[in-house]
């Protein structure tokens, strides 16, 4: 007797972003990236489409970092001091996409200039043919500062621009729209402060289609059940129509993953954590990958380890397509 | 331990305290009033007292602005004695009298058919006896009885002590004829539970009053109706401020005060004084009969869980600790001299049942009221006070919940709050072109504050303007002296300080959006609960009946575009006033009524709010003007998408 | 399918007698539909009732228990889907595998690392379930030696996977008294993997690619006697894998198909399928490699997947560092509800300036909430204080209480002797200047 599988025909879907822009386009990019479209939960193909598979992006700095794990610090030394090198060596270890994330303060401990951010973000795209996202560095008054010199410096490259919050997303959205980019909007993991903010994004007039929305999803031991589940719920929400939810999600589990202590941590730890290096790794791809699962769009990663082992599983839930049809 | 000398005002005595003490203590030292309406938490700043001489160590310097330290002023109930000082006590704000009784008076007529002899507990009997002699040498007190069980049939009438002392003169002076006042109480037709409120000698007319009292303890307010339980007539309302105001505005302060020492009792004078005072009151105001508080027998009491514990005496500590049990619902029958209260000593005291610690007698008493538990339709009970508590359902089932609203919406909690009285801002309209607002203000004079209905007003003007977004973040882009950077963050200005009665600027803060978002996000999130927890969409609600004193200064069209109320057509909402204590005259009135008040708080669900997530996902969704999700206002949306020139992205 | 609490009410006498120990039916009838409570706790429902009731509340999933002495792994009696809707109930069991091949020696030594590894997660001690013996070596005798050389080290349940059903028979003798699960039977060995799961009342796990394949040899082990069941969906891939798991489920839940209404079992050999068998659907893991390393992050992911997202969101209570504090920089108190939290977090990163964020375990309420409730008071704050050492870790004792909680700010002086205890602003918003124009001036 032949099972009956029910199958879920959903009324909307996730929306159909593009990043980046090729030089016909406007922009200088060798290839462009598009995500979302999914009209079904994370890799249904036998009742709806998942027309782009979820991309790789590896997180970079404009400078070498203070705060970042030995075990990074380590395994990017040859070129952390220069971002143009930096994110050439990113996008030869499989990135899809460059993260530049800009520090609050140069080399020399002062605040980072304007001028410095627009250098370090040209010389990222000169050396690379991938779409780039840019987050601020953190602080309302920085990023504003740094982020409207990038987006006027690099109109029409379609760069996403970051980190929209809902305390200071005015500014952001507006450079951004007056220069062709894309923003991402972070939320606290909350399905309704999600909403709330891509709905205030929207009444400033960015269209729906240029926002990416960053739910924060914690790490693997610090809350990622969270961030599963506003994932999973978000995902529902924009299959069942509800407009406001439908963007592709970006997701940072190598920012989440190498600041818990377990990856941080290499001596005075449990024997029954085991190698440190591997530790770590295992602690970023398992808490990437849960998060695909659960309808991660971009998933931003720190370990060329890691990008490997996620590539290569997205590629094989991709590819289950063909055992459906 | 070192003592100190405190002078407050300049007085000639200085009072002499231990080091550590703190200026309200000493304060009470020296029988200076200093009114803590958080109730000595630091939190409400309306303590604040300037140091003219010597220094403090302040906890907290909550409410005080920079200068405002320099100069020496400092909150009372967190400032520790550690020298000798000197202080002045600035005027007291007085408790405000906003409650002209005239206004809240409201038409009542009693029940339709209402009888005394077959409504009514309280009943009147008039008895004659023969004159005992040598023969007949049967005590007072058997002749009663018997006269009791013969003529009227009641086995064992329950006849306290200091009325067994009456019996003998009254029956002497009333040459053998008194008139008998019994609470016959029970469904229970054969074994009713009979017990004596009075005996008075002689036979009174036949058609004379019979006093009772409908009450209502309130947080904030306490109102009391006189009925003459003969007609069912309601000859006097009354209502003043609970006297526990000044230690505590909300029930959480309350039952703070209430665990410190002394502190229970305090409290329970307090609210016992403040309806000795409305007795008094009432039966002055009574017209063509003269009534003295002795004279009347029974009263009944409705009010929240917390109230009814203070109002009696009871501990009401394990009200606020989870899980939130009381140690009552159903009071046992009192008698007058055992609370305290200035009617009959003998007089029946009748607390009405509540349902759980935050869903009180105030509650169940508005159910019957408003007729909910007698009703076809699917309807929704709230009751806005320094609570909110509300109820889903009809005839066939019922469920309640409360959730801590805060008191934002009677102007408290915000900084240029203030309660609905003259010199209060009650509505407000915004130009959307320039920003600049108008406004109207109770009793027509300058402006001193907003109160509940101007801010809710407000809000709804801002969003619709653009002034703020849907967060409540104001809009800094706009081209508007009037949003600036304040003390406390951004803030809008209402009403430069040329217009105002003090000359400062009235302002709305980013911090006050966020105190009123909150507290009509827990309304309406309790809305959603309730509905949700019985599976019944919120807009298949075909009534929204909406009680309690807020009720009354509610614009409908602003609370629904702030989601504070659902997007339900205008005519589906109807104010009932204070359902509570026409609850408690319904059941004074009526044994039946009474009965169903019971049946009301015996089936009425209630949900635990913090049980589970539930409540606070209704809650995020609500933090948002109006809602997250924007399809449960479709009115608004539409009228906010015209005002912003809009269109819906697709 | 479920009923919803009114339709419950409806079928309940109505009459609020409170013996169940709730206040009324309707009460009774929310507990019912949110399987809180057993029906039998109504001593007047009717027949009828308890007829229509109890049909709606059988399980869709078998609740299916591994035991061995002292040891029960369960697996089954899942309700939903997503895990936001409800929970997810039964952890999935992880088995670490061990071969026949191996060496007597290391066999010993690998099952007595897997039966003694612990590890503290919050508080929490997490640990492998059981051992999953493969005979790839296709031998009895070997079977039957690395049973007996894992008993003597090891009590916890087992798994045994062989084609060979001899060999399968040959290592139950070793497990009397438990219930091990054995497989995989498929379409050709089903009849004999059956008749040995009957006699030995152990668990049967059935394999096959198609949904159709399991149906057919989950019905055909029925009629044979065994109830306990285990589906293996053989996927062709991770993501055939991800369908064949969720439409399992789905046709058991939504469907109340019967013949999958099964736990399933996921080998995992890559991480990727680790984190996939646990956020979608396995009901047993059984591991290739035995390693540290990836244990621990697996034993934590499967705690997180599975905790109840119906409690308040929390965040782990303790002590956090803000922009690189110092010992003497100042202490701000919070409790550990999530949004509490993330507001205060921000403010104080987003301004800069260095602190410490003293987490207390307020059971994940906000400041007032758990104040009013009694759970935020000055006993809990100097608890938080000790359990984070700071005492001999500050140089200068500065505690600065959230302004809702003014009031505490006595007791939490009388409970820290030698500590500063200053009230900050009520809100966050006001804690970047308060930070600078209180803590910084003096």
């Amino acid at each position: 007797m032949p099972v009956e599988v029910p199958k879920e025909k959903w009324p909307g879907s996730v929306r159909t972003i593009t990043l980046g822009a090729l030089p016909a386009e406007g922009g200088t990019r060798k290839r462009v990236v598009t995500v979302g479209g999914e009209t079904a939960m994370p890799f249904m193909h036998f009742e709806g489409e998942i027309p782009y598979p979820p991309v790789v992006a590896i997180e970079i700095k404009d400078r070498k970092p203070d705060d970042w794990s030995p075990l990074l610090l380590e395994t990017w030394r040859d070129v952390i001091d220069d971002p143009a090198q930096w994110a050439a060596a990113a996008e030869e270890a499989g990135a899809d996409l460059i993260v530049l994330a800009l520090s609050l303060t140069n080399r020399d401990g002062n605040p980072t200039t304007p001028e410095e951010a627009v250098a370090s973000v040209k010389a990222v795209l000169a050396a690379t043919g991938v779409p780039l996202i840019v987050f601020g560095p953190g602080q309302a008054e920085a990023d504003n500062a740094l982020l409207v010199a990038v987006s006027e410096a690099t109109k029409g490259e379609r760069l996403a621009l970051g980190i929209c919050e809902d305390k200071n997303y005015r500014t952001i959205v507006a450079t951004a729209m007056a220069n062709g980019h894309l923003v991402t909007a972070r939320t606290p993991m909350d399905v309704n402060l999600a909403k709330q903010l891509n709905i205030l994004i929207s009444d400033m007039g960015l269209p729906l289609d240029r926002i990416l929305m960053d739910p924060t999803t914690g790490a693997l031991g610090y809350g990622i059940e969270y961030g599963f589940s506003v994932m999973e719920r978000l995902r529902l929400a924009a299959l069942q129509g509800d407009k406001m939810t439908q963007l592709p999600m970006i997701v940072t589990p190598g920012f989440e993953a190498w600041k818990a202590k377990e990856s941080k941590v290499g001596e005075g730890v449990p024997k029954a954590w085991g190698d440190w290096l591997n530790r770590a790794i295992n602690w970023e791809t398992l808490t990437a990958m849960t998060l695909v699962e659960s309808g991660a769009d971009i998933v931003v990663l720190r370990h060329p380890e890691s990008v490997r082992r996620v590539k290569a599983a997205i590629d094989e839930l991709m590819a289950a397509k063909a055992f459906v049809s | 331990m070192a003592e100190h000398k405190v002078t407050f005002n300049h007085q000639a005595e200085p009072v002499v305290v231990k080091s550590g003490t703190l200026i309200t203590e000493a304060a009470r030292l020296a029988g200076i009033e200093i009114n803590q309406p958080c109730g000595g938490q630091g939190r409400c700043g309306r303590c604040v007292v300037q140091v003219i001489d010597g220094k403090v160590r302040q906890r907290s310097a909550l409410r005080l602005s920079a200068e405002d330290i320099s100069l020496g002023y400092c909150l009372a109930c967190q400032s520790i004695i550690e020298g000798d000082i000197s202080v002045i006590v600035p005027e007291q704000e007085k408790i405000e009298r906003r409650l002209v009784t005239d206004r809240t008076a409201v038409e009542v007529e009693p029940p339709l058919g209402y009888s005394p002899e077959y409504h009514q507990s309280l009943k009147r009997y008039f008895l004659s006896f023969a004159e005992p002699n040598y023969e007949d040498q049967t005590d007072d007190l058997s002749r009663l009885q018997k006269q009791l069980r013969v003529e009227l049939g009641f086995k064992d009438v329950e006849i306290p002590l200091s009325l067994v002392r009456k019996i003998g003169s009254a029956l002497r002076e009333g040459n053998w004829q008194v008139t008998v006042y019994l609470n016959v109480n029970g469904s229970n037709e054969s074994e009713p539970h009979v017990c004596m409120v009075d005996v008075l000698p002689f036979h009174c007319e036949s058609d004379s009053p019979m006093w009772g009292a409908a009450i209502d303890i309130g947080t904030t307010t306490v109102t009391l109706w006189l009925v003459d339980l003969w007609t069912g007539v309601v000859h006097a309302q009354v209502s003043e401020y609970n006297a526990q105001i000044r230690r505590g505005e909300d029930v959480i302060s309350r039952i703070i005060y209430a665990d410190k020492e002394g502190g229970l009792q305090e409290l329970q004078q307090l609210v016992v004084g403040t309806i000795n005072q409305l007795i008094e009151l009432a039966c002055k105001r009574v017209k063509h009969y003269p009534v003295q508080p002795e004279d009347i027998l029974k009263l009944t009491v409705a009010g929240n869980t917390t109230m009814m514990h203070l109002f009696l005496g009871i501990p009401p500590s394990y009200i606020r600790l989870a899980p939130f049990i009381p140690t009552f619902n159903q009071a046992p029958f009192l008698r007058a001299r055992e609370i305290g209260l200035s009617a009959n000593p003998h007089a029946i005291v009748d607390c009405l049942p509540g349902v759980a610690s935050y869903v009180g007698a105030d509650i169940t008493a508005g159910v019957l009221s408003a007729g909910l538990d007698d009703t076809q339709k699917l309807t929704l009970f709230l009751d806005v006070g320094t609570n909110g508590e509300m109820v889903l359902g009809s005839k066939e089932w019922l469920v309640t919940c409360a959730c801590s609203a805060g008191p934002a919406f009677e102007g408290a909690g915000v900084r240029d709050g203030m309660r609905a009285t003259s010199g209060a801002i009650e509505e407000v309209w915004i130009h959307s072109e320039t920003y600049e607002p108008s406004y109207r203000v109770i009793g027509g004079g300058k402006p001193r504050g907003i109160c509940g209905s101007g801010l809710i007003s407000l809000l709804a003007e801002m969003f619709m303007t653009g002034v703020i977004d849907k967060a409540g973040n104001l809009n800094t882009q706009l081209s508007t002296s009037r949003i600036r950077e304040g003390e406390h963050g951004m803030e809008y200005v209402v009403a430069w300080g040329e217009e105002t009665q003090h000359g400062k600027d009235i302002v709305i803060t980013r911090v006050d959006i966020d105190n009123l978002l909150r507290a009509k996000a827990a309304i309406y999130a309790g809305f959603l609960v309730l509905a949700q927890s019985v599976g019944v969409p919120l807009e298949e609600t075909e009534q929204v009946l909406i009680g309690g004193s807020f009720g009354k200064y509610l614009n409908i069209e602003k609370s629904i575009q702030i989601g504070l109320l659902p997007d339900l057509p205008w005519e589906k909402f109807n104010f009932l006033g204070n359902t509570a204590v026409k609850g408690a005259y319904f059941a004074l009135l009526s044994q039946e009524n009474r009965e169903r008040i019971r049946e009301i708080a015996s089936k009425m669900t209630y949900i635990e709010l913090s049980a589970d997530n539930t409540f606070y996902e209704a809650f995020m969704s609500a933090m948002f003007l109006p809602h997250t999700d924007m399809s449960r206002f479709p009115s608004v949306l539409g009228a906010f998408q015209t005002a912003n020139k809009l269109s819906v992205q697709t | 399918m479920a009923l919803s609490g009114i339709q419950i009410y409806k079928l309940l006498p109505q009459t609020n007698c409170k013996e169940c120990g709730f206040p009324t039916c309707l009460a009774f009838a929310m507990k019912l539909a949110a399987k809180q409570v057993e029906l039998s706790a109504c001593p007047y429902v009717s027949e009828e009732s308890k007829a229509q009731l109890q049909e709606s509340s059988a399980p869709p999933i078998r609740l299916i228990t591994l035991k061995s002495d002292g040891y029960e792994i369960k697996a089954g009696n899942e309700v939903v889907m997503f895990r936001h809707e409800k929970t997810f109930y039964n952890k999935p069991g992880v088995f670490a595998k061990i071969k026949t091949s191996a060496a007597e020696a290391d066999v010993k030594e690998l099952a007595g690392r897997i039966n003694d590894y612990r590890v503290n997660y919050v508080g929490i001690d997490l640990e492998v379930d059981g051992i999953a013996v493969e005979d790839d070596a296709r031998n009895a005798d070997k079977m039957q030696k690395t049973l007996s050389v894992i008993r003597s080290v090891s009590k916890k349940p087992v798994m045994l996977f062989s084609d060979n059903v001899a060999s399968i028979e040959a290592g139950l003798s070793q497990l009397s008294g438990e219930t091990p699960l054995i497989g995989c039977a498929d379409s050709e060995n089903w009849e004999k993997f059956a008749e040995l799961a009957k006699q030995s009342k152990a668990a049967l796990a059935v394999i096959a690619d198609t949904l159709d394949g399991l149906a057919e040899l989950s019905e055909k082990a029925k009629a044979k006697g065994v109830e306990d069941l285990v589906l293996v969906p053989k996927g062709k891939n991770l993501g055939h894998e991800l369908i064949l798991q969720s439409q399992i489920r789905r046709l058991a839940l939504k469907a109340n198909f019967r013949s999958l209404g099964y736990p399933t079992l996921a080998f995992c050999q890559t991480h990727a399928q680790i984190a996939q068998a646990i956020a979608k659907y396995a009901g047993f893991l059984v591991i290739d490699q035995f390693a540290e390393e990836l244990v621990y992050p697996l034993l934590v992911l499967r705690q997180n997947i599975y905790t109840d997202p119906q409690k308040p969101i929390q965040v782990q209570p303790g002590l956090y560092e803000i922009n690189n504090p110092q010992p003497t920089d100042p202490v701000l108190v919070t409790t550990n509800f999530s949004i509490t939290y993330f507001s205060v977090a921000n403010e104080v990163e987003g301004s800069g300036l260095p602190a410490y964020l003293l987490v207390a375990d307020a059971e994940g309420m906000s400041v007032l909430t758990a104040w009013a409730a009694g759970k935020f008071d000055a006993e809990r704050i100097a608890k938080a204080v000790k359990a984070a050492n700071l005492d001999t870790r500050m140089s200068r004792k500065r505690l600065v209480l959230p302004g809702a909680v003014a009031v505490l700010s006595g007791e939490v002086e009388a409970e820290l002797p030698g500590w500063e205890i200053r009230v900050g602003p009520r809100e966050a918003v006001d804690i970047p200047k308060f930070y600078k124009q209180v803590l910084q001036v003096n």
